[in-house]
Formats: C-alpha cells, sequence, structure tokens
C-alpha cells in the first residue's frame, strides 16, 4: 500500500493540490483582511478564470505560460469593473458583503450558463509526458502547475515584502484611515490588492479546470476550498494561507489516495470544526 | 404586522401614550388581519394547482425563515437551518417508512430530532461570535450534508427516499394540505411572535446589542441562546417533515447549502431586525422566481442584482422600503408646501 511510486504520486498530487489551494485562498484572504469583503463570488471568478484559459489555450493555442498569467491578468482586468460597481459598495461591511456578493455569484454563474451552456468542458492538457526518475513517475502537467504557483506566490511575497506598494497595501490592511493620514491612496491601493486577489484566484481557477472540469459551476469547490483554508489559517493571514493550502492539499491526496474521498471531507471539516471552537482565530492568525 | 408591536414594546415602554406610534401599531394591526385574510383566503383565487402549490411553497418557506429569525436576532447567523431541516425530515420520513409510524407522531418526532441535534451542538457552536459562527455552521451543514449523502443504507445516498407515503388522508387535497401548512406557519410566526414579545425576547435584543452588558445584567447568555437555537432548529423541522409531504421524495439537494443560503437570504432581503421582514423575503424569493419560470437564467441574474442592489440601497432590508418612501414623498410635500 505505501510503496514508493504510489507515495511519490501522493505528494506530487499533495504538491499541485497544495499550490491551486494556496492561490485561492491568497486571494479570499486578501480581501478579507484588506477590504473585510467575505467574497461568495470568489468561486466564480476561478470559474471565469478556467474559461479564459480555455479560450487562450486550448481555442487560441497561445503558449502555455502566457495563455495562463493572460487569461488571469484578463479576468481580473474585468474584475476591475465589478469592483467600480459592485465591492465598493461593500468595503468594511462584512454582513451585506456576503449577502450581496452571493448574489454577484448567482449573476456571474448564471450569465456563464447564458453564455457557454452548462456541459462541462475539458480543457488540454499542458504536456502529456512523464518525467522519470527510477521507479517513480511523475506527470509533467502537474509540475508545471506547481512551478507557475510557486512562482506567483514568490512574486506576492516579493511584491508585499520589499516594494514601496507592498508596504502601502500592509498598511491600509492594518488601518486605513492611519494609512491615508500618511498620504497612501488608499483607493487606488485596494484597487491593487483587488486586481492582486483576483488574478490569483482565475490563476487558480484556470489550473484547476485544467486538473479537473471546466462548467459554470465549478466555481463551489475552490470557494468552499477557500473557506476552509482560510480557517484553517486564520482570517487575514497571508502566511495561515499558506500553511492551510499545504495542510489540506497534502491531507485531501494522502487520505483520498488510501482511504476515499469521502473519508476526506469528513477528517477536513472535522477538524476545521473542532479548530474553530477551540481556536477560532485559526493557526496563524491573531486572536481579536 | 406584530413586529411593530414587538420593537415599541421592547424599546419604548412608553409608547402606550396615544400618539404617532401606537397609531402606526393600529394600521400594523389592520396590515396583519388583511395579510392573514389574503392567506386564508388564496385557494379561492388560486386559479391552478401551480397556484395553490405556490401558496404552499411560500407558507412552508416561512416556517423556515422565521425560525431562522429567531437565531439571527440573537445575533448568529447560521448557515446550517437548511442541514437541520434535513435532519427533522428524514427522521420524520424514515419513521413513516421504516417503522410504520403515522404522520403526526412522526412530525413531532423529527422537530424533536433536530431540537435534540440543537441542544447538543449548540453549547459547543454558540460560544463562537460573528463570522465564526458563520463558518462553522457552514461546515456543520457541509457535514450533515454529507452524512446524508454517504449513509446509503438509511438515507438512500444522494438518490434519497422515493414515495412517501401520504401523511394524513385530506393531504390528497391540495387546497387542504395548504390549509394544514398555513396552520403550521402561524403556529411558528405565533411561537416566534410570543417569543420576541416576552421578557425572553427583551434578553434576545440585550443579548445582539451587547452580549457582555446582558451577561453582568444576569442574562444567562449561553442558556438563552442555546434554548432559542433548540427552538428554532425545532420549529424547521415542520418545514421539513411538511416539505417532504409536498413532494412525495427527499433528497440531499432539498437541505444543502443553498438552501441554508437561501433562508439567510430571505432574512436580510425582507429586513432581519422585524418579523415581518423575513415574511416579505420569503414571498419576494419563492414567488418571483416561480412566477418567472420561462426564463431560469436570466432570472437568477436578475435576481443576483436584485440582491446586490438592496443590500447597497438598502441595507436594512426591503422593510427599509417603505420608510424610504415615506421619507422622498413626506419631503417633496414639504417641498411643495414651501
Amino acid at each position: 500500500m505505501f510503496s514508493l511510486p504510489i507515495l511519490s504520486q501522493v505528494l506530487v498530487n499533495g504538491l499541485s493540490l497544495s499550490a491551486i489551494y494556496i492561490l485561492v485562498a491568497l486571494g479570499f484572504t486578501l480581501l478579507f483582511g484588506i477590504m473585510r469583503v467575505v467574497n461568495f463570488a470568489h468561486g466564480a471568478f476561478a470559474m471565469l478564470g478556467g474559461y479564459a484559459l480555455f479560450y487562450l489555450y486550448g481555442v487560441y493555442k497561445l503558449p502555455y505560460p502566457i495563455a495562463a498569467i493572460g487569461g488571469a491578468v484578463l479576468v481580473a482586468a474585468l474584475a476591475l469593473v465589478l469592483e467600480r460597481l459592485v465591492f465598493r459598495w461593500f468595503y468594511h461591511k462584512m454582513f451585506q458583503s456576503m449577502i450581496a456578493l452571493l448574489g454577484l455569484n448567482m449573476a456571474l454563474v448564471y450569465a456563464a450558463v447564458l453564455i457557454w451552456d452548462v456541459n462541462e468542458r475539458s480543457l488540454p492538457p499542458v504536456a502529456e509526458s512523464m518525467l522519470d526518475l527510477g521507479s517513480m513517475m511523475i506527470p509533467m502537467d502537474r509540475l508545471i502547475i506547481v512551478g507557475i504557483a510557486v512562482l506567483v506566490l514568490a512574486l506576492f511575497w516579493f511584491f508585499v515584502t520589499y516594494t514601496r506598494q507592498g508596504l502601502a497595501m500592509r498598511a491600509a490592511a492594518q488601518d486605513v484611515e492611519i494609512a491615508a493620514t500618511q498620504g497612501i491612496n488608499t483607493r487606488r491601493i485596494y484597487m491593487l490588492a483587488f486586481f492582486i486577489a483576483i488574478f490569483m484566484t482565475a490563476l487558480a481557477g484556470g489550473l484547476y479546470a485544467q486538473t479537473y472540469a471546466l462548467s459554470p459551476f465549478m466555481g463551489d469547490r475552490p470557494l468552499m476550498v477557500a473557506f476552509i483554508v482560510v480557517i484553517l489559517g486564520g482570517m487575514g493571514s497571508v502566511s495561515g494561507a499558506a500553511l492551510g493550502g499545504l495542510l489540506l492539499g497534502f491531507s485531501e491526496s494522502f487520505l483520498s489516495t488510501f482511504y476515499g474521498a469521502s473519508v476526506s471531507s469528513f477528517v477536513s471539516f472535522g477538524v476545521v470544526v473542532a479548530l474553530l471552537v477551540f481556536r477560532p482565530w485559526g493557526l496563524l492568525g491573531k486572536p481579536e | 404586522m406584530s413586529a411593530l408591536e414587538t420593537r415599541i414594546n421592547a424599546k419604548a415602554p412608553e409608547a402606550r401614550v396615544p400618539d404617532v406610534r401606537s397609531r402606526r401599531a393600529v394600521r400594523n394591526r389592520w396590515f396583519a388581519i388583511l395579510a392573514l385574510v389574503f392567506a386564508v383566503a388564496w385557494p379561492l383565487m388560486a386559479a391552478n394547482n401551480f397556484y395553490m402549490t405556490l401558496g404552499t411553497m411560500i407558507v412552508l418557506s416561512m416556517i423556515g425563515t422565521v425560525s431562522l429569525n429567531l437565531i439571527i436576532r440573537t445575533g448568529h447567523v447560521s448557515l446550517a437551518h437548511g442541514a437541520f431541516m434535513g435532519v427533522a425530515a428524514y427522521a420524520c420520513v424514515l419513521l413513516q417508512t421504516a417503522l410504520h409510524w403515522p404522520f403526526l407522531p412522526a412530525l413531532l418526532a423529527g422537530c424533536v430530532a433536530s431540537g435534540l441535534l440543537a441542544l447538543v451542538l449548540g453549547p459547543i457552536v454558540l460560544r463562537l461570535t460573528g463570522k465564526y459562527f458563520v463558518l462553522v455552521t457552514f461546515l456543520l451543514g457541509e457535514i450533515l450534508r454529507l452524512i446524508f449523502v454517504e449513509w446509503e443504507p438509511v438515507t438512500g445516498g444522494s438518490n434519497g427516499i422515493q414515495n412517501i407515503p401520504l401523511g394524513l388522508p385530506f393531504f390528497s387535497s391540495p387546497t387542504a394540505f395548504y390549509y394544514f401548512c398555513l396552520a403550521a406557519a402561524l403556529l411558528a410566526i405565533g411561537i416566534a411572535w410570543r417569543l420576541l414579545l416576552s421578557e425572553t425576547g427583551r434578553a434576545i435584543d440585550a443579548v445582539r446589542e451587547a452580549d457582555s452588558i446582558a451577561e453582568c445584567s444576569g442574562v444567562p447568555v449561553i442558556r438563552l441562546k442555546v434554548m432559542v437555537f433548540v427552538i428554532a432548529c425545532a420549529l424547521v423541522g415542520l418545514q421539513g417533515g411538511l416539505q417532504a409531504q409536498l413532494v412525495h421524495a427527499i433528497d440531499p439537494t432539498a437541505f444543502n447549502m443553498d438552501v441554508s443560503l437561501a433562508m439567510v437570504v430571505m432574512n436580510v432581503l425582507g429586513g432581519m431586525y422585524y418579523l415581518v421582514g423575513p415574511l416579505l423575503g420569503t414571498v419576494f424569493m419563492v414567488a418571483l422566481p416561480e412566477l418567472l419560470r420561462g426564463y431560469v437564467e436570466l432570472q437568477q441574474i436578475i435576481f443576483g442584482i436584485i440582491l446586490i442592489v438592496v443590500m447597497a440601497v438598502l441595507p436594512g432590508g426591503m422593510i427599509d422600503l417603505a420608510a424610504l418612501l415615506r421619507r422622498v414623498l413626506f419631503k417633496s410635500h414639504a417641498r411643495s408646501q414651501a
């Protein structure tokens, strides 16, 4: 049961799942941590990312890295229109944002049904080949997914830690009004943070659609994942999202390989409920 | 209707002096009576079975939203309410089919089952507040749904249970069934109304507004919250059992997150700090989609947009629309006088 080929498979699956989960959850936690918005439309943006990748890579045959990044940029740019029309009303209004963004989710999902019908589609794989490491066979496309995700996460970390804009973003997350009095254009910082959050979500949606399937309703699962990861790590905590994503990705890969998908869901939900009861602020969050 | 009295009695006991408020209370009583007459006369106006069933659906949904409103009044937004309804529905149907219980005891037992589950879980989860409570009930709802799906020998898995026997002989008549559901809904609304009007209702308001101050004033906060939670989860069981009778089948999708979310949306959309709010929201949310059946996708899109607009313009829900209109009319009236 625990032979090397299977374990390596579990490891690679876990790594690629974690990469996707971290990207999804990071977008969610950014929107929550900075704008105090519970983004129930998160899954819809992931779904749009899936369709963007479908067109750019599957239909227009652009080279893969350009299609993946470009698709996510496209979705994020379109989302800026929604930021102006919808999100801006609900910054710092947690409860109303939940309901309104639920509405946005409905509108986006059913608009997608209207445009692309409900049937599932599949995206062409990036690479068919396998990387042969003696007794281990590692599918290349999983490695490419991990590579893209790691690259984006590293860039994000660099941006937040070392650039002036990143510093301004952290300041705005701590206290908007004080940040504004220090000469930070908070409205622009919010737009920037929103763009980054949706960019990561759409990218994750594309990768997710490629691993599983693409349909207007595919967003439910990423939304659920974002919830769980963010609770695990702590609402609004960036490092928490990374830790939570790794934990969920690896445990899901391990448990669903050896014990089946339903056991894996039960365990992850149960653990998160227990965590919420005893440590509601998450593993790396701060108690309020 | 009753809600305004609730507010007056809860927040301003001196309002017994005959002034604008009591006049408004009288007017609200007339609205309540009018609504009740309308509800009772609905079978006469309903042209066909479609409208009859629509009426039954609205009335049944009111049980869920009003009972959820009780939980919301304590300051907790539960996303597991649909799942609790599922627990009651499965318990009721299983007692009917497997143990051949008569319908009414089975329905009662279903309510007791969901109430008991709430009694077990309540003391644990109700210690959490705000977003943490929302998240933990979200996950609880998912866990319960997974149990409905995975416990196949008992619940029938994803297919659920079909061919549920007729509960009472007169349920075969849509009109009689409508009146039965209306009675159940009135019972639920009545319980909620009395509870909110009572001393307990005032304690509930206090817990929502400032739980530590309430605790200092001698309100047993956790015990009160658990009590309200248990009552609400038992009441929603009525909807579960009757809904199974309406569609003659149950399956996990009838109790999933969408159902729980819809209950919250109806509350927020209508206005969650008045008892009329959830009723208004229910009529709006259940009737409108059914009447626009022809264009499902477009209707969902419009619906989503309505939710956004209402939340942006009327954060207090549709109940604020009247106040908004009054303000606008009053303003224009004042201007025309000036």
